[in-house]
């Protein structure tokens, strides 16, 4: 056995814990045991519980309010569309408005190159 | 049915199995009582932290007396005992990112050469074996403070006894290295 073995078993050699670990173990044994996920789950759905009161009053103002938004945000849509499809009538007007002014400038050119 | 004997009381598990918290619990003390110092020195050792380690090692109990049924003998309940501090204390570290809580340039250099037991080197050595990746950790913590050879460790970490081997090997290397770089005139 190497010096570093010798050494690694003096450092790492047993240390007994408090003197009250033993009743310590014994209290929390003594306590209620822990409920498991679904008794956890069966507390919350045994009506009246303050959760499902809780639960209940944030739907009931959270969804109005959501409904409202989406709504809202449907409304903001819809007047985006009509402002987007007037501003490319508008658009189109004017383009074809300049087109027809190109057109008249070049031909007054065309005629008074012939004269 | 299978009786554990306790200090001379019989642990009569596999009897009532539904009942086993119940019909154990006086005795289960003694079982505590018997094994608290191999639990909570795992704990103690792997984590560095007494309460952490003290708190773990009740976990183990707590979790001993919900699967006391299943022990069939003392050996068994010994084996029980290390595997699940084991898996407990690697779970610990990964979950709360525990390691590394000691950088290897972090710890102290040893300075005594004495020979005898020296209560530095045993620090050094107690924090450079924290600082292993926590398999590693576990290897040579159930390697020298429970004095198990390879197969053994292999039985309680789950794993081949090649890898505890090389985890071995290789922690015993990186110990034996920084030690040398810091007493280089102590034949390590």
């Amino acid at each position: 056995m190497s010096y570093l073995d010798e050494e690694l078993k003096i450092a790492l050699r047993r240390e007994e814990p408090p003197a009250d670990f033993a009743d310590r173990v014994l209290a929390r044994l003594n306590q209620a045991p822990e409920p498991s996920w679904w008794e956890r789950l069966s507390l919350l759905m045994r009506p009246p519980r303050l959760q499902w009161v809780a639960v209940t009053v944030m739907v009931s103002v959270l969804l109005p309010s959501a409904g409202v938004l989406y709504r809202r945000e449907m409304q903001y849509r819809a007047e985006g569309e009509r402002a987007k499809q007037q501003l490319l009538f508008a658009v189109h007007v004017a383009g074809s408005k300049l087109h027809q002014a190109q057109k008249k400038v070049l031909d007054a050119g065309r005629m008074d190159s012939r004269i | 049915m299978t009786a554990i004997s306790m200090g001379g009381l019989a642990v009569r598990v596999q009897e009532v199995p539904q009942r086993a918290a119940q019909v154990a619990l006086p005795a289960f003390a003694d079982i505590v009582r018997e094994h608290q110092g191999m639990v909570f020195s795992l704990a103690w050792h792997f984590l560095r932290d007494r309460a952490l380690a003290e708190e773990l090692a009740q976990e183990v109990f707590l979790e001993l007396h919900r699967h006391l049924a299943g022990i069939q003998s003392p050996e068994h309940l010994v084996f029980w005992l290390r595997k699940v501090a084991s898996r407990r204390c690697i779970d610990q570290t990964r979950r709360r990112a525990f390691w590394p809580k000691f950088g290897l340039d972090e710890i102290p250099e040893p300075v005594a050469k004495n020979r005898q037991n020296d209560p530095m080197l045993s620090r050094t050595l107690n924090k450079l074996v924290a600082s292993l990746p926590e398999k590693a950790r576990a290897v040579v913590i159930l390697r020298y403070q429970e004095d198990l050879d390879p197969s053994d460790i292999a039985q309680v970490l789950d794993m081949p006894v090649a890898t505890v081997k090389s985890h071995l090997q290789r922690s015993l290397e990186m110990l034996r290295d920084k030690l040398a770089r810091s007493v280089g005139e102590i034949a390590l």
